[in-house]
C-alpha cells in the first residue's frame, strides 16, 4: 500500500463499525423483548406485584441487597429469598415487620420501614414473583 | 491559556474535587459499616451512605467532564466559548441540584423523599445509581442539554478537530442514554434490561469516547506528538470500544430473565472489551516515549500514563476475570464485582478527570504551563497514595470475593449463608478500610497540592 | 533536533481489525464445537434441516466474488481503471447472489417459527449465520463504495491502499464462510 492506513480509514471504521454493532444490538434487543414472555413470569405480574415493586423502589431495598445479583453487596440476595424462607410470604413479612428501629448492636442492621400490612404483602408478593422468573438457573444454590 | 472563556472550567473543576472529597468521606463510612454493622445506624443506614457515595461519584465526574469540555473545546476549536454566561449559570444550577439531592438522601427517609418529590407521577427512583428524584433527573437533562448546546455551538463556529468531535459524540451519547433512566416498567426484567442501556452504554460505551478524547488532548499537549497520528489512533481505539462494548452489553444479560443466547454473545464480545483499554496503554506510553519535548507539567503526564494503566487493569483485566458466563455464574453480585467496579471507575474515569485538571488548572490559575516543582511533587505523592491504595482495596475485595464465592456458592451442601460468610471474611474488610483511609489521605494530599508552592516559580522545561 | 515520529506501517492496523473480527468468529466457532460435544444428537438432528445445496451455491458465490475482487486489485495496480471497475461490479453481483440466497433461507426459518431461543443448535446456527450475513452486507457496502470511486477514477497504480484494504476485508468474510459452511452445515 502506498499511503498505508490513514486517519480517514480509521474514521470510517469507527463510524461503520459503531453503526453496524449498534444495529445488531437493536436487533438482538428486539428479539429479547419479544422472547421475554417465555421467561419473565409475567402471567403472575399482578397489581399487587406491581405495588410491591413500588415498595421495593421507594424504600431503596437495592441499596443494601441484590436482586438477581444486581444491587448492593451489604445484605443477602433477595431474588430467591422466597424459596430460602421455605416458600413463605409470611416469613418475609415477619422479617421486615419486626426489624428493630435501632438495629442490632454490632450487626449489619436493616431499617424499620414502618410499612403498612398491604405494603408488606405487596413486597412479599413481588419477591415471590421474582423468585419464579426463569433466569437461567441462577443463583447456584439456595444461599443466593 | 488562549481564550478567556476557558476560565469557566475552573469552578467546575473545584466543584468536582469538593464532591470527590465528599464521595470518599462516605466511602470510608461505608467501609466502616461493613465491619461495624450498625455504625451510624439508624441515622445514616448503609443504603443512604451508599447512594450518597455513588451519586457524588457520578456527579463529580460529570462536573469534571463539563469542566474539561469548557477548557478543551475553545482551545481545540480555536474560538471563544459560545456562552460563558450560560456555563456559569448552569454550574450553579447543577451544583444546587446536586447538593439538594444529597441533602434529601441524608435528611429524610427515602420513602418520604419519593413522596415529597411526587415520584408517583413518573416513578424513576429506587434503582441503583438512579436514586435521584424524578424532578432532579429532569433537571439533569436540562443542564446536560444546555451544556451540549453551548459546546456544540462553539465547535460549529470553530475548528472541528477529531478530538472535539469524538468528545461531542461521547457527550451526546451520555445525554441520550441517560434518557433510559426515565423508562421504569413494572416488569422487573424489562426494567433491568433497559437500566443497563444507561449504565453499560455509559461506562463501557460513550464514556470511553470521552476518556479517549481527553487522553488524546492531554497527550498532544504534553508530548508534542503529531496530531494526525494521535487522532488516527483515537479513532481506532474508540472504534474498538464500541465494536466490543455494544454487544458486550450482553454480559449483563446472563441472569436477569433474558434469553440464554446472551451467555454466548455477551461472553464473546465482552471478553474483547479489554482491547481498547490495552490499546490506550500502548498509545499513551508510545506517545510519551516518542515525545518531541519534555513538558514541565510532569504531574499531568503521570496522571495520563497512570490512567491508561489502571483503566486497563481495573476495567480490562478485572473485568475480563468475571465476564465469561461460566465464571460469572458463580461470581455474579459478589465482592468480585465490587473489586472490579472500584478499580475500573478509578482507573478510567477518576484518573482522566484528575489528569485534565492537572493539565489545565495551573493555567487557569495564571501559570504559563505548569505548577511549581514543589506543588507537582506533592501532587505526584497524592497520585501514588491514591493509586496504590486503590490497588490494595481491589486486592482485598478480590480476596474477600473469592472466599465468598467459594463458601456461598461452590461448597455443595456445606454452602453457608450470606451473613455467616460476611463475618468470616471480615479481616479483608478491615484491611480494605485501612487502604481506604490511606486513599482518603492521598486525596487530602491532592487537595493540599493546590495550596502549596503557589508562590514558587513554575517548573521549567529542561534546556 | 526534531525527530520524525514514524508509527507502525498502515497495514498493521487493518490487520488488527481483521484479527479482532476473526477472534470473535473464532471464539464463536470454538464455542459451537465445544457445545456440540455434549449435544451431538441434538445438533445432528437439526443440522439435517439446513439447506446444504443453498449453502453450496453460497460458497461458489463468495469464492467467485473473492476471485473477482482479486482481478480488480490486479487491474487497478496496472492502471486499468475500467477493468478494475468492471471486475469490482462482478464481485458485488456475486455478493448479492449470496445475500439473496441467504435471505431466502432465513425467511424459511422465520416462517417455521425458528428463533435464537428455539434450541442450542439453532442459537448457534442463527447467530453465526446472521452475524456473517451482516458482515457480507457491510463488505458489499465497502466494495460498492470502492467500485463507485473506481468509476470516478480515484484510484491508480500509486493510489490503491483503500482497494487493498477493502479487498482484505472481503477475503476475511469469505474465509469465515469457508469455515462456517463445513462446520455448521456438514460436519
Amino acid at each position: 500500500m502506498s499511503q498505508g492506513f490513514t486517519k480517514s480509514m480509521a474514521r470510517n471504521i469507527f463510524y461503520g463499525g459503531s453503526m453496524f454493532f449498534f444495529l445488531l444490538l437493536l436487533v438482538l434487543t428486539f428479539d429479547t423483548v419479544k422472547s421475554l414472555p417465555k421467561t419473565d413470569n409475567r402471567e403472575n405480574l399482578t397489581e399487587q406485584v406491581v405495588k410491591g415493586k413500588h415498595v421495593w423502589e421507594n424504600n431503596n431495598c437495592i441499596g443494601c441487597h441484590t436482586l438477581m445479583g444486581e444491587g448492593a453487596y451489604f445484605a443477602p440476595e433477595l431474588g430467591n429469598v422466597y424459596k430460602r424462607m421455605g416458600n413463605s410470604k409470611e416469613a418475609i413479612i415477619a422479617f421486615i415487620k419486626f426489624r428493630p428501629k435501632n438495629g442490632i448492636p454490632g450487626r449489619r442492621s436493616m431499617p424499620q420501614f414502618n410499612l403498612t400490612d398491604d405494603e408488606l404483602d405487596a413486597v412479599a408478593e413481588f419477591l415471590k414473583y421474582v423468585s419464579e422468573i426463569n433466569n437461567q438457573n441462577w443463583p447456584p444454590n439456595i444461599q443466593g | 491559556m488562549k481564550y478567556t472563556s476557558q476560565m469557566v472550567a475552573k469552578p467546575y473543576f473545584i466543584a468536582a474535587i469538593a464532591l470527590f472529597v465528599g464521595q470518599i468521606l462516605f466511602g470510608v463510612i461505608m467501609g466502616m459499616q461493613y465491619v461495624v454493622g450498625d455504625f451510624l445506624f439508624p441515622e445514616i443506614p448503609f443504603n443512604v451512605a451508599r447512594m450518597v457515595h455513588t451519586n457524588l461519584l457520578i456527579v463529580w465526574l460529570l462536573f469534571g467532564f463539563m469542566g474539561a469540555a469548557y477548557y478543551m473545546v475553545p482551545d481545540e476549536a480555536e474560538t471563544e466559548l459560545h456562552s460563558p454566561l450560560l456555563a456559569k449559570v448552569m454550574f450553579w444550577i447543577f451544583l444546587a441540584a446536586g447538593v439538594v439531592t444529597i441533602l434529601g438522601y441524608l435528611l429524610v427517609p427515602y420513602a418520604t423523599l419519593a413522596e415529597i418529590t411526587m415520584n408517583d407521577l413518573l416513578p424513576t427512583m429506587g434503582r441503583e445509581f438512579l436514586e435521584q428524584p424524578t424532578i432532579i433527573k429532569i433537571g439533569i437533562v436540562i443542564v446536560a442539554l444546555a451544556f451540549l448546546y453551548n459546546i456544540s455551538m462553539t465547535i460549529l463556529k470553530g475548528r472541528k478537530t477529531v478530538i472535539n468531535l469524538v468528545l461531542l459524540i461521547g457527550l451526546v451519547g451520555l445525554a441520550v442514554f441517560f434518557l433510559f433512566a426515565f423508562y421504569n416498567p413494572s416488569n422487573i426484567v424489562l426494567d433491568k434490561l433497559f437500566w443497563w442501556f444507561v449504565v453499560h452504554l455509559w461506562v463501557e460505551g460513550v464514556w470511553e469516547l470521552i476518556l479517549g478524547s481527553l487522553l488524546a488532548y492531554v497527550l498532544i499537549k504534553t508530548t508534542g506528538v503529531d496530531r494526525e497520528v494521535i487522532e488516527k489512533w483515537l479513532y481506532v481505539i474508540i472504534a474498538m470500544a464500541l465494536i466490543t462494548g455494544l454487544i458486550g452489553t450482553g454480559h449483563h444479560f446472563f441472569w436477569i430473565g433474558t434469553p440464554g443466547y446472551w451467555q454466548w454473545w455477551g461472553s464473546i464480545f465482552s471478553a474483547l472489551e479489554p482491547i481498547p483499554f490495552f490499546m490506550m496503554t500502548i498509545f499513551a506510553f508510545n506517545m510519551v516515549n516518542k515525545r518531541r519535548r519534555q513538558h514541565p507539567n510532569k504531574a499531568a503526564v503521570l496522571w495520563a500514563l497512570g490512567c491508561s494503566v489502571m483503566a486497563f487493569l481495573g476495567a480490562g483485566v478485572w473485568g475480563f476475570m468475571h465476564t465469561l458466563s461460566f465464571v460469572n455464574y458463580y461470581t455474579h453480585g459478589s465482592q468480585i464485582t465490587a473489586a472490579h467496579g472500584h478499580m475500573a471507575f478509578y482507573g478510567a474515569y477518576v484518573m482522566i478527570v484528575l489528569a485534565i485538571i492537572s493539565y489545565a488548572m495551573p493555567m487557569l490559575n495564571g501559570r504559563k504551563a505548569a505548577n511549581s516543582m514543589k506543588s507537582q511533587v506533592v501532587e505526584m505523592w497524592s497520585f501514588w497514595l491514591m493509586t496504590v491504595s486503590m490497588v490494595f482495596i481491589t486486592l482485598f475485595l478480590t480476596a474477600a470475593g473469592i472466599l465468598q464465592v467459594y463458601l456461598q456458592r461452590m461448597n455443595g451442601d456445606a454452602s453457608l449463608p450470606f451473613m455467616v460468610i460476611q463475618d468470616k471474611i471480615e479481616i479483608f474488610y478491615w484491611m480494605r478500610e485501612g487502604a481506604g483511609i490511606i486513599f482518603l489521605i492521598g486525596l487530602i494530599v491532592y487537595v493540599a497540592s493546590f495550596f502549596v508552592g503557589r508562590d514558587q516559580p513554575e517548573a521549567e522545561m529542561p534546556k | 533536533m526534531t525527530k520524525v515520529t514514524r508509527y507502525p506501517p498502515g497495514e498493521i492496523i487493518i490487520w488488527l481489525f481483521i484479527m479482532a473480527e476473526l477472534l470473535v468468529f473464532g471464539l464463536f466457532f470454538a464455542a459451537y464445537a465445544i457445545t456440540r460435544i455434549d449435544n451431538v444428537e441434538l445438533f445432528e438432528l437439526y443440522q439435517k434441516n439446513l439447506d446444504t445445496t443453498a449453502a453450496l451455491y453460497n460458497t461458489i458465490a463468495l469464492l467467485s466474488s473473492s476471485y473477482f475482487v482479486i482481478r480488480s486489485v490486479i487491474a487497478i495496480k496496472a492502471d486499468e481503471q475500467k477493468n478494475a471497475y468492471r471486475w469490482m461490479l462482478l464481485a458485488v453481483a456475486m455478493g448479492l447472489v449470496f445475500i439473496v440466497i441467504k435471505t431466502d433461507e432465513f425467511s424459511h426459518h422465520i416462517d417455521n417459527g425458528i428463533t435464537l431461543s428455539t434450541n442450542t443448535f439453532y442459537m448457534f446456527y442463527l447467530s453465526l449465520a446472521f452475524f456473517h450475513y451482516l458482515h457480507v452486507i457491510l463488505g458489499l457496502v465497502i466494495l460498492g463504495v470502492l467500485a463507485h470511486n473506481m468509476n470516478k477514477g480515484m484510484y491508480s497504480s500509486k493510489e490503491n491502499a483503500s482497494v487493498e484494504t477493502g479487498a482484505s476485508y472481503w477475503h476475511m468474510v469469505d474465509l469465515v464462510w469457508l469455515i462456517l459452511f463445513p462446520l455448521v452445515y456438514v460436519m
